[in-house]
């Protein structure tokens, strides 16, 4: 059995993850900011090296997985938070475990989401996020943002996770080389904590990214099925996956960009 | 009322569920304006896909149309604003069923 990191596993799509997990017989550390294993703030250093630190004392040996998970809603009315977790809370995670990772031979999952098949995120944002890489910078770019206009909100939230799925894309290959593989889901939405508080507006806009297998209703996506997908890339049934961007979004993606085939 | 006229119809008014319902079952619609904006064609096959389709286009007001005319039985001309970016499309009823429904419609810049 193995031993694995889930990020944001208290609630919603990370908490079924790490259910799904355990229920397979792994060890799973929780690091969220609040009920986890490890009590850590990833939108801050302080919190990640705190994450690391605690990651490297339960698992000197290293550790068979990790799934990036813990994020904000475009709508949490602080922009620099929506950039300092979903992005850099991943990005520098994700890099600050590389060593415990490649010891067994891990995958890593990110958690990024449908919403970027709609295309109308931030690009110049992305395009910052992924070739400046500056935290300090991009938060005082977008601190400068109406942080009130969902708008905006939403296509800084696409940004993050738009330049996240870039992210995989890039590390997975030189990453893989050094036996550590690196793959994202993309949620298509889900029924969660963070989809139950958004506002009408907002859940209107979550309304109109239709998810085909749930035609007819307004049923969201299930965590458990997201967690599936998680399960699987983690695993070594996966192990000639990399660097991709897996879809489990009901076919919405399919629905909105039919000519994008890879 | 002809099938191009519905279509145009659902269009001006963001009625996706109409706009399907002028499509047989298995109908498809095929736009190539997008490409006019530096973005990839439609092709949406099936009357859920299309009413799917353009739920997300109206609600994110991503396909609007205006300046309509319908030209014969079987075309219609508009401007699209695409993502934004205005388009004159013309858009023409390729075949119908024997109910008259839409099976195959095609979008092109004009």
């Amino acid at each position: 059995m193995g031993t694995y990191v889930v990020t944001g596993g208290s609630s919603g799509i990370g908490a079924a993850a790490v259910e799904l997990l355990k229920s397979d017989g792994h060890e799973v550390i929780n690091v969220d900011l609040r009920g986890g294993d490890i009590c850590a703030n990833l939108a801050t250093q302080e919190g990640r090296d705190t994450a690391i630190e605690g990651i490297v004392e339960k698992c000197p040996d290293g550790i068979d997985g990790i799934i990036c998970n813990a994020g904000v809603s475009g709508n949490c009315g602080n922009l620099e938070l929506v950039i300092s977790l979903n992005y850099f809370g991943t990005v520098k995670l994700a890099r600050g475990l590389f060593d415990l990772l490649q010891k067994k031979n891990g995958s890593v999952v990110v958690t990024v989401s449908n919403t970027i098949s709609q295309g109308t995120g931030r690009m110049d944002i992305v395009d910052l996020l992924n070739n400046v890489g500056d935290e300090q910078r991009i938060c005082n770019i977008v601190k400068t943002m109406d942080a009130t206009n969902q708008t905006v909100g939403q296509s800084i939230y696409m940004a993050t996770k738009y330049a996240l799925a870039r992210w995989v894309r890039r590390i997975s290959t030189a990453w893989a080389a050094r036996g550590v593989r690196v793959n994202a889901v993309a949620p298509g939405n889900v029924r969660t904590a963070m989809t139950d508080s958004l506002s009408d507006a907002a859940k209107f806009a979550v309304s109109a990214l239709p998810i085909p297998v749930r035609y007819g209703s307004d049923a969201l996506m299930d965590p458990e099925e997201i967690a599936e997908s998680m399960r699987f890339l983690l695993s070594k049934r996966a192990r000639g996956i990399n660097g991709i961007i897996l879809f489990t979004d009901g076919g919405t993606d399919a629905l909105l960009n039919s000519e994008k085939v890879y | 009322m002809k099938a191009i006229e519905k279509y145009v119809e659902a269009l001006k008014n963001c009625d996706n569920k109409a706009l399907s319902m002028c499509f047989a079952e298995d109908g498809t619609l095929r736009d190539y304006c997008p490409n006019a904006t530096g973005r990839q064609e439609y092709h949406v096959y099936g009357r859920e896909a299309i009413d799917m389709f353009f739920k997300n286009k109206f609600t994110f007001r991503q396909y609007l149309i205006s300046e309509a005319e319908i030209v014969n039985d079987e075309q219609a001309e508009f401007i699209a604003s695409i993502g934004g970016y205005y388009v004159m499309c013309i858009a023409t009823v390729r075949r119908v069923d024997e109910n008259g429904l839409i099976t195959r419609l095609t979008v092109r810049p004009k």
